[in-house]
This record gives C-alpha cells, sequence and structure tokens, in this order.
C-alpha cells in the first residue's frame, strides 16, 4: 500500500536534512510503530507523506497504491484514502467542527467520484461515530478544536478518521498530552478502525500507546533513517534500555 | 482657514461642494477626486419591470425576511410592498455634515417605519436602482422602535451602473427597545454609496448593527450612535468584502453621553485585489458617563500584496472609572488552518473561501435572527468562488 524508498527530505530554507534515506513497506491490513527520540524525524515523515509546504524532497520516493503519492496536492492524498492524526491539531476559529466533517467528507466523495452525502445521512453517520468515542454533540457545534482540551483535541482527530473512513492512517503522537483514561478512549477508537484493508503508521516516542494498539511491525527512527526493524517485543526493549544504543539525535 | 477651490463637474450638477483629502475625516476618501464625473439628482428613468424583478430577486433574505417595503430609484413601490410606509416625520439629521447635507437637498422619499410589540418575522427594506445615466438617488429614513419592542430590519442595497446612492437612515431606539439592524450592501462595480446611519438609544436599549459592504467601486459610511439613557448597549460590527479597485470607508462615532453604557465596535475586512478598507471608529466618552465600557477592534485579511487597510482608532475618554479598549490587526490567511483544512481533502480554493467565511462570519455572530444570519454566511461563503477570476 505504502513504499517508501530511500527517501531524504530537507527543510526548505534552511537546507538541513532531517530524513535521509528511509525505507518502509506497508501492507493493507497492518500496523506499523515507528519509534524514536525527538528530532529523529518522525513528525517531518508525517507532514511529508501528507504533504505540508516547507519540505523538500531531495532523493527517493513515495509511492501510495502504486501512484507518486508525492506528486499529489494534500486534499488529493485524503481523497485517495490518507489521513493524518495531527500531534497538535489546528484550531480554526469560525468554522464549525460539523460544517467542517461535512465539507470535507464531500469534497472526498466528489473527488473520487462519488454521489456527496446528503445532510440527514451525514448527520447520522456523524452521531453514530461519535457516539462511539463518547464526543458529546455540544462539541461538534464548536469551532474545530477552538477550546477542546488537549483530550478532546485528539478524539476529535479520530473522530474525523472514523467519518472519513481513510485506508491509510499516520497517527502522530497520537498518545502526546493524553492521561490514561483518555488514552483508553482514544485507542480503542483507533483499534475499532483496524481492518484488512486499511494500515496505520503509529508515530510515538514512548512505547505506552502500543499496549493500547499493538503493532504488527516496530520500526526504530534515528537520525532520518530507520535503524532496526521487529515485532512488538521491540517496543519494549526500547522502553527498558531507551534509545542511548541508537545515538542521541540532535533535536 | 478655508479655501475656496473651482468646483468639480460633479459638485457642479450638485449644487454642492464636495469633501476632499485635506479634511481630517476623509483624509482616505477624497470625494472630489474619487467622485469623477456628474451625477445630477432626481433624474428620473424609466425602469423595466424585467429588471426590477431581477434585482428583488438578487436578495439572499428572500426566505427569511417576507415584509418587505420596496424602493426603486428612490421612490417607494407600494405594488412590491408587503408593508405600508409611515407618514413622512420631522427628521432630526441636519448639519454641515456632507453626505447629510446632500439627503436633505435631494432625499424625496424613504422609508418610515414605527415598530411596537416583537415581531419575529424581520421587516426588510429593499433599495434597488436599474440601469440607467450616472444620477444621484438619496433616500431618508426613519426608523423608531417603541419603548420595549423589540425587532429586526435589514436594508438591502442593490443596483447596477454608474449612479449614486445616497442613504440616510435615522434610527431611534425607546427606552427598552431592542433592534437587529443588518444593512446589505452588494451595489453594482460602478456604483457609489454615501450612507450615514444615525442612531440614538434610551435607557436600557439594545442594538446589534451589523453592515456588510461587498459592492460598489466606491463607499462611504458614516454611523453615530448617542447613548441617552443609561444601561444601553450598541454593537456595531461590519465586514467587508471587496475585490479589483473597490474602496470602502467606515467612520463610526460613538458619544457616551451618560453613565454605565455598553459599545462594541468589531470589523472584519476581507481585502483581495487592489481593494482598499477603512475604518474609522471614535468613542467619546464625556465626563459624566462614569462605568463606560466601551471597546473597539478593526481586523482585516489582505488576500492580496496590493490591498491596502488603513485603521485609526480614536478613544477620548473624559470620565476617570470606565473600561475602554482597541485593537487593530492585518494579515494573511493562516498557513497552518488552511493545510488542516486541505489535509483533511477540501480543495485549496475551497478551504481559502471557507477560512474567508469564517474571518468575516465573527462580525455578524450578534445576529440573532437564525435565518437571515444563515443568509449572511452562505454569501459570504461564496463571495471568494465569485471572484476567484478578478485577481
Amino acid at each position: 500500500m505504502l513504499e517508501i524508498n530511500n527517501l531524504h527530505v530537507k527543510i526548505e530554507d534552511e537546507g538541513r536534512e532531517i530524513i535521509r534515506g528511509l525505507t518502509l513497506s506497508v501492507k493493507p491490513g497492518e500496523v506499523h510503530a515507528i519509534m524514536g527520540p525527538n528530532g529523529s524525524g518522525k513528525s517531518t515523515l508525517s507532514y511529508v507523506l501528507a504533504g505540508r509546504e516547507g519540505y523538500e524532497v531531495t532523493e527517493g520516493s513515495v509511492t501510495y497504491r502504486g501512484e507518486d503519492l508525492l506528486a499529489m496536492e494534500p486534499n488529493q492524498r485524503a481523497a485517495k484514502g490518507v489521513f493524518l492524526a495531527f500531534q497538535y491539531p489546528i484550531e480554526i476559529p469560525g468554522v464549525v467542527t460539523m460544517q467542517f466533517l461535512k465539507v470535507a467528507l464531500n469534497a472526498q466523495r466528489k473527488a473520487r467520484g462519488e454521489k456527496e452525502l446528503s445532510t440527514p445521512d451525514f448527520m447520522r453517520l456523524v452521531k453514530e461515530r461519535a457516539a462511539k468515542l463518547g464526543i458529546a454533540q455540544e462539541m461538534l457545534k464548536r469551532p474545530v478544536n477552538v477550546g477542546f482540551s488537549g483530550g478532546e483535541k485528539k478524539r476529535a482527530e479520530i473522530l474525523q478518521m472514523a467519518v472519513l473512513e481513510p485506508s491509510l492512517c499516520i497517527l502522530d503522537e497520537t498518545d502526546s498530552g493524553l492521561d490514561i483514561d483518555a488514552l483508553r478512549v482514544v485507542a480503542d477508537g483507533v483499534n475499532g478502525l483496524r481492518s484488512p484493508d486499511r494500515a496505520m503508521v503509529v508515530i510515538t516516542h514512548y512505547q505506552r500507546l502500543l499496549d493500547y494498539i499493538v503493532p504488527d511491525f516496530v520500526h526504530v527512527l534515528s537520525k532520518g533513517r530507520i535503524v532496526k526493524s521487529g515485532d512488538r517485543t521491540l517496543a519494549h526493549e526500547l522502553e527498558a534500555r531507551g534509545y542511548a544504543e541508537f545515538g542521541k539525535d540532535a533535536a | 482657514m478655508s479655501v475656496t477651490l473651482a468646483r468639480t463637474p460633479a459638485e457642479e450638477s450638485l449644487g454642492l461642494n464636495l469633501p476632499h483629502r485635506r479634511m481630517e475625516d476623509w483624509r482616505w476618501t477624497d470625494l472630489r477626486q474619487l467622485v469623477d464625473r456628474p451625477y445630477p439628482p432626481r433624474l428620473a428613468v424609466a425602469e423595466t419591470e424585467k429588471d426590477v424583478t431581477r434585482l428583488l430577486e438578487a436578495s439572499p433574505f428572500a426566505k427569511a425576511a417576507r415584509q418587505r417595503l420596496v424602493f426603486v430609484n428612490g421612490r417607494h413601490r407600494p405594488d412590491l410592498s408587503q408593508l405600508a410606509n409611515g407618514p413622512k416625520s420631522a427628521t432630526s439629521t441636519a448639519g454641515d455634515e456632507p453626505i447629510l447635507a446632500m439627503n436633505a437637498a435631494f432625499a424625496d422619499d424613504g422609508a418610515r417605519l414605527s415598530l411596537s410589540g416583537s415581531a419575529d418575522a424581520p421587516v426588510e427594506l429593499v433599495f434597488i436602482a436599474t440601469a440607467g445615466p450616472a444620477r444621484t438617488i438619496a433616500t431618508h429614513n426613519v426608523i423608531e422602535v417603541a419603548p420595549d419592542a423589540a425587532a429586526t430590519v435589514i436594508e438591502t442595497h442593490f443596483g447596477e451602473g454608474p449612479y449614486l446612492a445616497n442613504s440616510v437612515t435615522e434610527v431611534r431606539l425607546g427606552a427598552g427597545a431592542r433592534l437587529d439592524r443588518i444593512k446589505f450592501e452588494n451595489e453594482g462595480s460602478e456604483t457609489v454609496h454615501l450612507a450615514h446611519a444615525q442612531v440614538t438609544l434610551g435607557a436600557g436599549a439594545r442594538l446589534a448593527d451589523f453592515t456588510l459592504h461587498a459592492g460598489a467601486r466606491l463607499s462611504r459610511q458614516n454611523g453615530t450612535y448617542a447613548f441617552d439613557g443609561e444601561e444601553a448597549e450598541a454593537r456595531v460590527s461590519g465586514a467587508y468584502l471587496l475585490t479589483g479597485k473597490q474602496h470602502a470607508d467606515t467612520r463610526l462615532f460613538v458619544d457616551h453621553k451618560v453613565p454605565r453604557c455598553l459599545s462594541r465596535e468589531l470589523f472584519k475586512c476581507v481585502l483581495d485585489g487592489e481593494a482598499r478598507g477603512i475604518f474609522q471608529g471614535k468613542v467619546v466618552v464625556r465626563p459624566q458617563a462614569q462605568k463606560t465600557d466601551g471597546k473597539q477592534s478593526s481586523h482585516a485579511l489582505l488576500l492580496s500584496p496590493s490591498a491596502e487597510f488603513d485603521a485609526k482608532p480614536e478613544l477620548e475618554i473624559f470620565a476617570d472609572d470606565v473600561v475602554c479598549g482597541h485593537g487593530a490587526t492585518a494579515g494573511d490567511l493562516n498557513a497552518d488552518h488552511l493545510f488542516y483544512l486541505e489535509s483533511r481533502g477540501i480543495p485549496a480554493p475551497e478551504a481559502r473561501a471557507l477560512l474567508v467565511a469564517a474571518f468575516v462570519g465573527e462580525a455578524f455572530e450578534t445576529v440573532a435572527h437564525d435565518g437571515v444570519r444563515e443568509a449572511l454566511s452562505s454569501f459570504a461563503e461564496g463571495w471568494r468562488a465569485l471572484h476567484r477570476g478578478d485577481r
């Protein structure tokens, strides 16, 4: 589903290389965890996959379902099923969450040549998905992420994921800022979305999240490349021994 | 010092002098220069009913407002109105302010509303001008809201062709009265719109006054708000949606003459192309007006490097126990907001349109009527798509 091959990425204007020869292959149904210390390139990877401006790919390729992902606009990537759950979800004053979800879902459906969802059908869908995540209707009437607590923001990201039903979910530090109860709710939401045709890339600093979202593969990212891969037990090793053996990364 | 200048063709046609940039209130809007051709007043034009119907249908409030008072080329049209117009009454707008002086000279007709009780349905005053030669169309409106009454009054201005609209609205709120006033100006790209709203508020009165300028090549809107009784509230807000070479200037004057009143001014200005937006807001707190709470802010969203925004806040405070403040900002769309929307599948142009609508939307949050507010939202959302080709 996702083939990253020898990817090199620089931050525009700075010239600093953040991703330095990263290779990763993700198949449908798989959950990959990418772990690494601060500054190892985790968030850069997630932004490059989602199509944020400000990064320059100098070498390598990213293929998603056989297509060149890097050639697509961010909205085209989303319509084709790529979803990034942000580490720091953006607050957008004046845009009501419900309206935002509807515009986003229908824009994706339109791009895929599907019929737009009617308002009642859409409302039904959102209500059902929101209830599963314990999200109150009142929250959906508020502007996107504005005044949401850390936990509410992360839950709202998972709700977007549940409504938009992407094929490739990239979760960037979804556990950061969550207490254990909120973490459980969010993880349950994510696990509910696991399916044979959906892949997930879970980016995290700590092993804690992986007790709840159990990965098939764990990769250690250091200085912009994957330096070790293994199964879920690798996460526990890291937790016990730290990232020291992979060398400190410059933040 | 007064300088006598030779009259311009516009001044000749009007028989009066226009303000110019050496007058402080007009420094950014030099009417002598900008009103660049004769605009003879009281020039009759033959309108076709087809044009009238088309312009009437342009109102975004057709669904919300069933009670209309319609004026075509400055004349009341009872046959198109559901409301009867009130009798002419004495006006209190006099003086040498240029827009008022022009109005006093040329306005022969206008809406006269005397509102009591509390009606749910908004009243819409519709002012349309049909295509024709350059001319001045002046109207004088009076809206009176009886003590403890509540009303929603919309003013819509539409038209086509090179006319000059001179529109004065007097608003008098009785004690405890409540008025939501919405002015929607979306005239043609050749129009000059010169307007003045003069509002007085009785004790405990509540006013929410929102003005949108999306049309006209040149618009100047004066608003004066005077508190005559204590514990009254005036929330004055406005939005600009301007592109091309449009020029809009709003000058507000809020007069806190009595204690314990609240005023809020909020202007959200979207400027694309080479558009120019100006906001001048003056708040005066007189010595006896203790416990005044007055805040003013103006914000511009500059969508093009050639757009310009000028803001001039003025606070004159002569009382010592007051809370007053002002702020002004100008900036571009937020790149993080855009990326977030795009990353959810929303194409960039649609994402920009959403953010523009969200930006101006704050200015009409005070509009209580759901249908009217929704009509304003959908107009704001569609504006960007409408003008994308102008850049």
